[in-house]
This record gives structure tokens, C-alpha cells and sequence, in this order.
């Protein structure tokens, strides 16, 4: 069991960040200078916190009110950094063999074999960081780390140097890896939600260095807890609510001039917000007797590669419809530009500020 | 015709080795430390490395007359417990040369410091690996250029110093006559062969020792990219 529960204050940020995490893979998902990196290195002890504590299995890596902070170089945490920070000077098989030290036995000579042929980096042993390509310099930074065998691995936003096509290949591969060659938790930092998603059994969001919501990838999905996990998340219909009436499962809301069904109980806090995401948004031909069905203007179509976002407009409230490229209602959106909205009421979410 | 004196020839070689080997055994620490340095006292010790360089090189003498003369308390301490005199012995002509050598060496080796991403030592660090076998192993292999430039700076300047020299160690003939001073010497005594002679050796040494160095630094760079 991996715990943390820190806080630092920084110029730009008040850091507050607590999580567990047994074993698997938790993202921590949050956008640029929220604290994630910098969470990453008060596990590390590159940095330390103000106070609070980190503890794994058990074993404290840090505890303020102990005065524990274990050096960096005590911790059996693997960090792969962002930029993965091979030595330039160094060949692979140097840089892999790094963690164990120059004048070790053949027993880690095997070790360092044999890490480098489970992340394929046989035949490159010879060359250096920059002759690799991004993909294999990852690869490398990770057999580095794992070689040391740590009881942690962080990864501090794998694949944002890498571009679309290799991203996905990069992604696939390292998690491959990582699952068939260390099965302690792993920390992926990222501020994507899809890389998060796919990789990531559990995901934390992080909001101005605190963590707001930590949870599995579903119910993160399903049940953002605020306005910017919503967003972070890829939300794309989120709109103030007033509530009418809420009674057993059942609630419903006023959102400007329209009212709406939802179902679940809203949390009772102020500045109530609703969010639907816009792949659960039906646009129809013609009005139907399902709840939730509004009349709408269609104010854009906008192609995209996998599915096509329908604009629709229904009084002041502008919704954002994802719909899949060959939906024949595609066809009728284009032409016609007034039609019907439906909000399936399970689909729909509350969050606040 | 005299025979020409290969004495100070040799003085002032061994004089601006010594004084380099001294300044890389104060300079690189220094550097270092005031590379990781965020704190007022490592401005001061910044500050301070340039003393040497904006001072007059006699007012840099008279302090270091002031600092190790035999009336000092260092020089009191030096002369009854190890019976070392440093005014007026090549050992006084080590130590100016030094001082007036190091901070060039602080300088351009604490740039090529600085200049390393911090996340490669933390990489070293998280490897399990404590800070004396990080900078050994990566702070220096990559610092490499920098640290020879400083050592070739702090050799010529070692190599071509006459104030403060003259100043600390005098021009004794055959004990503490280093090059610059005979030079000076042979030019006053109107002898313009001799000065012409010293100055060729003078010139050919000091750029056949920067080239074997720069040499030295050129093989690492192929080396590490």
C-alpha cells in the first residue's frame, strides 16, 4: 500500500495532495503547473513537502511529524522523467547499468543483459542516448529505472514528446512492458484524459495542487466531482442548474429556460452544475414522447476523423453533440437545421464549483 | 655573448603548473559548490573569486604580503612549525600565480556546472547514487569542455604573471626569476637579443601548451557527443 498525504506551499500554489494506491496503475490527471510534477518529486525526495507524509508498505519515505525524509538515493522509487534524462555521455548499456554501480559482479551484468532484451534494446548497447530514437531512449530511461528494481514506478508524462502516430505504438509498448516486468504501483502523470484512460486503472485529478477526485477510471467518467474534472475529463455540455424538485431518484433541474430530468440525487452544495458528455446526446428527425426531448437550431456541423460534433441550440443553452461519422441523421443535420435534441436523464451528471 | 639562462624558462613552467594544479584542487569545488549555492554567503564567495581579476596585480601582492608575510600570523605560524617561508621563494611565486589564476578556472567550470539539466543528477540520484558519485561520474564527464578551458585561461595567466609575482616573490636570479621578470630584466638592461629570444620561447611555449590541451579537451568531445 502506497500512501501519500502532503502539502507544500509553493509562489503560485497551495499543494494538497492525498491519495492510496495499492497496486496497479493510478493516473494523476491534471492540467499544466497543477502540482503533478512537482507531487512526483516529493514521492522521488528530489523536493520535499511542507509536511504531511509518504509512506510505502508501510515504511515511511517521509513524515514531517517524525521527522523522516528519507535521501533520494534510499528510496527504491524508479522515476522515468519526463524529458527520461539519459546521460548523454553514457551508452545504453551504461546508462542501464548506472543504478547498480561501476564495479559490480557479473551477476549484474546478466541483469543489465537481460533488462535490456525484455524492453528490446539488444544491439544498441553500444550506442549513445542520441542516436536512439524517442521511442528507445524511453525504453532505455525505463530499463535504467527497473533494473534498480524499485518497490514504486513513476512516469512523469510519458509520451508528450512523442506525436500522434508513434504515440500510440509508444503507449502500447511501454505498457506491455511495464505490465509483464513490474507488478508494484506505478504513477503516471499526465494532463490528457484519454492517455490517462487507457493506461490507468484508477485516475486522481488534480486542481491548483489539490486533489479533488480520486477514483476508478468510470467513475471519474461518469461522476466528475468539480467543474474542472468535468472539463479535464473531456466534458463538453456543462451548464448552471437550479433545482426544482428532487424526490427519491429523480431530480429536476432548470437549466435557463429548459427543465430537465435527471436521475440520482444532486449533491447539496452551491453553484450546482449539470454536465452530459456530448457522445450520450441523440440529435432526432422529429419530437418524440421520451422526456428530455427539446426542440433545437443546428448552428454547425464539424467533420471530424472518427465521429462528427453537431452544434445545437436550444434557447440560450448550446449543446455539443459527438455523433458517429456514418449516423444517417448526419445527412438531416446538414439540411435541415431544425430539429430535436434528446438528454438521456441516466447519462446526466451534477457537479459544483 | 653570454650564454643564455634557461632558468626562469623552467621556473615559470613549473611555477604555472603548480599553480594550475592548485587552482583545479580550489577551483572545481568552489565551483561547484557555488553552482548548487542559493544563499547569501555564496553570493559573497561569487563576489569575492573576482577579486583577483579587477585588482591591480601589486595592490593583489601587497595583500598577499599583508596576508602571508613572515610578520603575518600564518607567516609566524608557517616559518616556526614547518620552517616554509613563502615571501621571496618560488613557493611565494606558486601562490600568487595561483590566486591570480583561479578564478578563471571558478568561473568557467561553475558556467559549464550550471548549464547541466538538474533533472540528469536527480536521475542519478533517484538511481540510488549519493552526490560525491554524481559529480564524479556526471557532473564532471559533462562539464569536461569547460573545465578546460578554464585550465588552459588559468595556465596562461599562471604562465604570464608579473605584478603579483614580483610583488610576493621578488626576482631573486636562479631562486624566484620566473620568465615576465627576465624579460623585463633583459629589456632594461637593453639587451634585445636576449629579450627577443625569451619572448619567441615565451610565445611557443604558452601556445604549444594551450594546443596540447585544447588537444586533450577536443579527444573528450568526440568521445561524448
Amino acid at each position: 500500500m502506497f500512501e501519500v498525504n502532503i502539502r507544500k506551499k509553493l509562489p503560485q500554489l497551495d499543494m494538497n495532495i492525498a491519495f492510496t494506491l495499492k497496486k496497479g496503475v493510478l493516473a494523476i490527471l491534471g492540467t499544466s503547473g497543477c502540482g503533478k510534477t512537482m507531487t512526483l518529486k516529493c514521492i522521488a525526495g528530489i523536493t520535499n513537502p511542507d509536511s504531511g507524509y509518504i509512506s510505502n508498505n508501510g515504511i515511511y519515505l517521509y513524515n514531517s511529524e517524525k521527522k523522516i525524509s528519507l535521501n533520494p538515493h534510499k528510496r527504491k522509487v524508479g522515476y522515468v522523467f519526463q524529458n527520461y534524462a539519459l546521460f548523454p555521455h553514457m551508452t545504453v548499456y551504461q546508462n542501464i547499468s548506472y543504478g547498480l554501480g561501476l564495479f559490480n559482479s557479473s551477476k549484474n551484468n546478466t541483469a543489465v543483459s537481460d533488462i535490456i532484451n525484455r524492453v528490446r534494446l539488444n544491439g544498441l548497447e553500444k550506442r549513445y542516448p542520441h542516436q536512439l530514437s524517442g521511442g528507445q531512449q524511453q525504453r532505455c530511461a525505463l530499463a535504467r529505472t527497473l533494473v534498480t528494481d524499485p518497490e514504486i514506478l513513476l512516469l512523469d508524462e510519458p509520451f508528450s514528446a512523442a506525436d500522434g502516430h508513434t504515440k500510440h505504438i509508444l503507449e502500447s509498448e511501454l505498457i506491455e512492458i511495464i505490465k509483464s516486468n513490474f507488478h508494484k504501483p506505478v504513477l503516471l502523470v499526465t494532463h490528457n484524459i484519454e492517455e490517462a484512460y487507457r493506461l490507468s486503472d484508477r485516475i486522481m485529478i488534480i486542481e491548483h495542487g489539490t486533489t479533488v477526485q480520486t477514483a476508478s477510471k468510470k467513475e471519474i467518467i461518469d461522476h466528475p466531482k468539480t467543474l474542472n474534472a468535468a472539463r479535464i475529463t473531456g466534458c463538453k455540455n456543462i451548464f448552471p442548474a437550479d433545482i426544482i424538485s428532487s424526490s427519491g431518484k429523480e431530480t429536476i433541474i432548470k437549466c435557463s429556460e429548459m427543465t430537465i430530468r435527471a436521475i440520482g440525487k444532486p449533491p447539496k452544495k452551491n453553484n450546482l452544475h449539470i454536465g452530459v458528455r456530448a457522445h450520450y446526446i441523440n440529435i432526432l428527425p422529429t419530437e418524440t414522447s421520451q422526456p428530455n426531448t427539446y426542440p433545437c437550431r443546428i448552428s454547425e456541423v464539424i467533420e471530424g476523423i472518427f465521429s462528427t460534433t453537431v452544434i445545437a441550440e436550444c434557447g440560450s443553452n448550446t449543446f455539443r453533440a459527438e455523433i458517429s461519422k456514418n449516423a444517417p441523421i448526419l445527412d438531416i443535420c446538414r439540411k435541415n437545421k431544425k430539429l430535436f435534441i434528446h438528454i438521456p436523464s441516466d447519462k446526466i451528471f451534477f457537479t459544483s464549483e | 655573448m653570454n650564454e643564455l639562462n634557461y632558468f626562469p624558462l623552467f621556473l615559470s613552467i613549473k611555477v604555472a603548473v603548480l599553480a594550475t594544479l592548485t587552482s583545479l584542487a580550489i577551483g572545481i569545488p568552489t565551483a561547484y559548490y557555488l553552482s548548487i549555492s542559493k544563499s547569501r554567503i555564496g553570493d559573497i564567495i561569487d563576489s569575492l573569486t573576482n577579486f583577483p581579476v579587477i585588482l591591480p596585480p601589486t595592490v593583489l601582492g601587497y595583500y598577499l604580503l599583508v596576508l602571508l608575510g613572515r610578520q603575518s600570523p600564518i607567516g609566524i605560524f608557517l616559518e616556526k612549525n614547518f620552517d616554509i617561508m613563502i615571501v621571496f621563494t618560488p613557493i611565494g611565486a606558486v601562490i600568487a600565480a595561483s590566486v591570480v589564476s583561479v578564478p578563471y578556472l571558478i568561473k568557467s567550470a561553475k558556467t559549464s556546472f550550471c548549464e547541466i539539466d538538474s533533472d540528469l543528477l536527480n536521475a542519478g540520484r533517484v538511481l540510488g547514487k549519493n552526490e560525491a558519485y554524481i559529480f564524479l561520474t556526471i557532473i564532471i564527464p559533462l562539464s569536461w569542455r569547460g573545465i578546460i578551458a578554464g585550465i588552459t585561461m588559468a595556465f596562461a595567466r599562471a604562465l604570464g604573471d608579473f605584478g603579483t609575482t614580483l610583488m610576493v616573490a621578488g626576482s631573486i636570479p636562479d631562486k624566484t626569476l620566473t620568465m615576465p621578470i627576465a624579460i623585463y630584466n633583459a629589456m632594461q638592461a637593453d639587451d634585445t637579443r636576449t629579450v627577443n629570444l625569451l619572448v619567441a620561447i615565451m610565445t611557443i611555449t604558452a601556445l604549444s601548451v594551450i594546443f596540447i590541451i585544447s588537444r586533450i579537451g577536443k579527444k573528450r568531445k568526440t568521445q561524448n557527443v
